[in-house]
Order: structure tokens, then sequence, then C-alpha cells
């Protein structure tokens, strides 16, 4: 069974569909979740902790309805919200015991594991003091101690590094690693940032415009001996990138007649000069690379609007 | 995860029962209410009028002291309906001025820092939320409302030459119901305001217009339309009213207007509901996006 199940899951706000039939399942020990700003990713995480009813469909997150079991699903999720979220003249440790409270610890647990959670995010030194003079990145580690210290079974994270400085960043992916790697919690983190998800998680849904560009395990996706390439072009680049693609490649074009290529077996770079010389293109560089989550979310940027939206693993 | 480690560890012990959480949600909220010092300031400020009251009590029933006192004559008070009927109008209108200090306190503080999306993404529900911040406002205001009415009731009983407290039970059920009503209302009357607003002092001013500004609109309306219905929007005279009939006390002053038990029945249900529904479209966790 997935960590998340999503079958078909529409969710409406207003008039507007900010989800539209997402369908997959998500197992991966820490899950990126990708996607441009109006993409849905902050949608999806609040349809998975019940905040937004599926209009359609359903998700579910350790086999139980995100609304219907919401009050379940809660216990087990600790949620780090993307803008700033805190209770400003409570202490940190204060602040930390009351979310742990109302996650179900008892008082005196609630108040051991707080102070844990404040040194182990690298809080000890301040927790007495109150959140409102924490600095930026304090208050992103104390929204990190809330979510972990009643000791969740997955952690969600919208966008952990925003406004970090690149010190505080690295510790902040540090964390995340080192949650990982304790293996008894799963990590869903929404960013718009490659590297952080790059650097921290083994599968990656990829949303655009409400829809699944892409889901995939990154290590698999690198394993696979796919062939890539990066072109820059002079000339008809588009009438180009269309030959190409008739030739079995995949192919995401870029501004500048930079294009990007997924080559098979079959097809050799001399193919390529062969359709180059036919159109009257000029191929004024050729590298042949490895396959990155970049390339991976900008091949799914790239995806027509009307490919099914049903993607699994 | 322990402090000289500095790993991570999950929690694998017991855990609460759900509704207990919203005790949790009432404790922090009265440790909330009781940091400030104002809070406490008014809290001794509320027990004033009742240690005159027990102290008028005392002196009617106690000729002695009467006379220590140089009265030589009959009862200085009258212990009846009337003085019950004052003093809970004094402590309600107190309870008025603590509510409109506490209830901004408990909301404000989580709405000025964006906590709802923390808060409601714990196993609590919103009705949890409200519901935990409401008992501590009642609890607050019982205890300066009908605790010390009825106590006053109970020392008159006691005191009293008479067989007094069993036939002016009214009395005691009238203070009890017509504090509750009253509590009740301005509770949510004061959580949904300050839902409303981020700043303290702000939401301390709104609570008191939504009392007088709209009973000075009802005067206005009364008297352009020739309608007694205006009172409605009247929440002091309305409620000086339902305690009047609560208590059995006939005075003239209100003897010429008069309004319908159901009409201000259907009146506090109705400031109740709009309550309910600000308090829906605020305490969420993310805004409602509409469009």
């Amino acid at each position: 069974m997935g960590i998340i199940e999503l079958d078909g899951l529409e969710v409406r706000l207003g008039n507007r569909t900010v989800l539209d039939g997402l369908t997959g399942e998500l197992r991966g020990r820490s899950i990126g979740l990708l996607g441009p700003n109006g993409a849905g990713k902050s949608t999806l995480i609040n349809t998975l902790l019940g905040f937004y009813q599926a209009s359609k469909g359903s998700a579910s997150v350790f086999g139980l309805d995100s609304y219907r079991d919401r009050a379940q699903i809660r216990g087990s999720i600790g949620y780090m919200p993307e803008n700033d979220s805190f209770i400003g003249n409570m202490s940190g440790v204060h602040l930390v015991r009351y979310m742990a409270e109302l996650a179900g610890l008892p008082s005196r647990q609630a108040l051991e594991r707080a102070h844990e959670a404040l040194f182990y995010v690298g809080l000890g030194e301040v927790r007495y003091r109150k959140v409102n003079s924490y600095s930026l990145g304090m208050k992103q580690l104390i929204k990190l101690a809330q979510a972990l210290a009643h000791g969740p079974k997955l952690l969600i994270l919208d966008e952990p590094t925003n406004g970090l400085d690149p010190i505080a960043r690295q510790r902040m992916i540090q964390l995340i690693k080192e949650i990982r790697k304790e293996g008894t919690v799963h990590i869903l983190i929404s960013s718009h940032l490659l590297r952080d998800i790059d650097e921290t998680c083994d599968e990656v849904l990829i949303l655009k415009r409400g829809r699944i560009a892409e889901l995939c395990n990154i290590e698999a996706e690198r394993r696979s001996n796919r062939s890539f390439m990066e072109l820059e072009t002079v000339g008809a680049t588009e009438r180009f990138s269309t030959s190409v693609r008739s030739l079995g490649c995949e192919c995401a074009s870029f501004p500048g007649g930079r294009i990007k290529l997924v080559i098979p077996d079959h097809i050799e770079a001399r193919d390529l000069y062969v359709i180059a010389a036919n159109q009257g293109v000029q191929i004024r560089r050729m590298n042949q690379r490895r396959d990155s989550l970049e390339d991976i979310f900008l091949r799914a940027m790239d995806m027509e609007p009307g490919r099914p939206a049903n993607v699994s693993l | 995860m322990s402090v000289y480690k500095h790993d991570y560890r999950a929690y694998t012990g017991k855990v609460t029962s759900a509704w207990t959480r919203i005790l949790v949600v009432a404790r922090y909220g009265f440790a909330e209410a009781w940091s400030s010092k104002i809070t406490v300031g008014l809290f001794i400020l509320c027990f004033v009028p009742p240690l005159l009251a027990l102290f008028g009590i005392y002196l009617a029933n106690n000729p002695l002291a009467r006379a220590l006192m140089g009265n030589k004559g009959p009862q200085a008070v009258e212990i009846d309906a009337s003085f019950f009927l004052g003093v809970l109008q004094v402590q309600s209108w107190l309870a008025l001025v603590l509510a409109s200090w506490i209830a901004p306190r408990l909301i404000t503080f989580d709405l000025a820092d964006n906590a709802f999306p923390i808060l409601l993404s714990h196993p609590i529900s919103r009705f949890g939320y409200v519901f935990g911040k409401y008992i501590v406002l009642f609890a607050m205001l019982s205890v300066v409302t009908w605790v010390p009415g009825l106590l006053l009731f109970v020392y008159q009983g006691y005191s009293s030459p008479q067989p007094w407290a069993a036939a002016n039970l009214q009395i005691a059920g009238g203070l009890f119901a017509g504090s509750l009503i009253w509590i009740a209302l301005i509770s949510i009357l004061g959580l949904a305001l300050s839902s409303w607003v981020k700043w303290r002092g702000v939401a301390t001013a709104i609570i008191f217009a939504a009392v007088f500004v709209p009973a000075g609109m009802g005067a206005i309306v009364s008297g352009v339309l020739r309608t007694k219905y205006g009172f409605l929007l009247n929440l002091p005279f309305m409620m000086s009213l339902l305690w009047q009939r609560l208590l059995g006390v006939h005075t003239s002053v209100f003897s010429r207007i008069s309004l319908a038990n159901e009409a201000i029945a259907v009146m506090l249900v109705l400031v109740c509901l709009l309550c309910v529904a600000m308090l829906n479209a605020r305490i969420r966790a993310r805004e409602v996006v509409r469009g």
C-alpha cells in the first residue's frame, strides 16, 4: 500500500478546478512535490490534511480517506506550512509543547519532546525566547520542531527552505536527510527548488496546471540508461523538433534554439545532423549528458496538455 | 530523540483521547488570559460589588449591626428581587468589560501570527478550537456573574430570620438563567468579533461598539418609524427586560415599552447565529477562495 493514494482527485475552489483528476500512488520514503507557481502543490497538501474536500475522486493517506478520516490522519502527520505560522507571544518551548499536546501527547511527555525537538533542530539555546523575536531562519526551524515533536509517521514540509540563507538552507536539508535516514518517518516536501528535492527525495511528483505531469522514482530514472542530449541550434527549431520527435525522440525546446532530447537506442547523432541539414538548421553545440531532476522537470513542463494525467510507476 | 544524542526518535508512548484536546486549548487559553495583570485587576474589580452586596445583606439581616452603624430604623436595605436584579445588572456589565478584555487575548494572538494552519493541522477540529476558547470565557464570566449571585442568594437564605429562600426560588432561577444567557451571548460575541480583528485594542473597542452602537441605531429606528421593535437592536434594553421578567421584578421604567419574550429570544438566537457564521468564516487553516 502506498503512503498517499490519489484516485481521480479533483478539487475545486470556487469556480476554479485547482486539482484535476489526479491519480497515482506515492510510496517513497521521501517524496518531492514539484511544480510551477499555481500548479496545485499547496492545494494537494491542504487536501491531504483534510482542509479541502475533493469535489470528485479521493485522496487517502495511510489508507485513510483524507477528508472523512482527517482527525485520525492529522494525528500521524507533522505539517510545516509555507508561510509564517506560529503564536508569537509564546516561548519556543511553550509553542512546541502546545502543538505536541494538541497532537495527543500527555502534558509531561509533550514538554519533554518539545525540549528534545528544539535541541534537535538547533534551537535549544533560544527555546525560552518568545517566537516573535526569532529570525526568519529560526521561525522556519520552530515550524519544523512543532511538526516533529509528536513523532509523526508522515512529515509534510511546504517550501522548507523558503527565505533561508545558504548556511541555514544547508542545515535544513541536512536535518531532512537525517530524518529520512532514521527510517520511521515518510517525508513529503513541496518546493519549487529542484536542488532541494534532488538532495532530499527519492520519488518526485510533478504537477502542472493541477494535473500530474510526472510521477517517478528519481533513482530509477537516473539508473535507466537513457541517452540525453542537449543541442544549441540556429534556424527553424520548431520544425526540427517536430521531425526529431517523429524519429521517436522525446524532445523539449527552449528559447534561444536550445533543445533537450532523449534518444532511443536505435538513433544516432548522425540522424540528427541529417535532419538538420535537410531543414537548413545549424547545430552549433551538442552535449550528451545523464538525466537529472531538472531534465525530468523540464520534460514534464513541456508535456502537451492533452496527454493523459494518469501516470504511474 | 534525546537532548544529549540529538537524534530523531519516533514517539511510541500513549496518546490522549480526542476530546481532551479541547481541554488543552482551554488550558492554554486560561494561561494566556491570566498572563495579563489587567485580567487580574479586572477580576478583582468584579468582586467588589458582590462584597458590597454581601455587606448589605448582612446589615439587612442583623439589627445589632445596623444599630452599631447608627441606623435605628427599620431595615436599611430591602433584600428582594430588585436587590438581586441590581446585583445581576452590575455583574453582567462588569462581565462585558472582562469579556471584551479576555476574548481578544484568546483569539488575536493566533490570528496575528497566522497560527491556524499549524493549530488546525493537528487532530483538533475548528469547532473544538472555538469550543476550547469558549470554555475559558464562559468559565471566567461564570465566576463573576451567577456564582457570586447564587452565593449571595444562599447567604440571604441563611441569614434571613424567616424562611426566605424557599419563598424566593424564582430569584435564584432568574439569576442563574439570566446570567447564563448573558455570558453565553457575550462569550460567543467576543470570540466572533475578535476573530475578525488582529489588534487586541481594536477588538476590545469593537466588542463594546457591537453592544452599544446598535442600541443607538435601534432608538433612531424606533423614533423614525414609531415602532417599539427598534429596541430589538438595543441589547442592554432587551437584556434588562429579560432579567426583570426572569427575576419577577416590575418597574415603571420598562412598563411603557414592552417586547415579547419570543421576539427577544429570536433576536438573541439571530445574534448567536451571526456570530457562528463569523467564526465559521474566519477560523480556518486556509482562506476560502471564491470566483
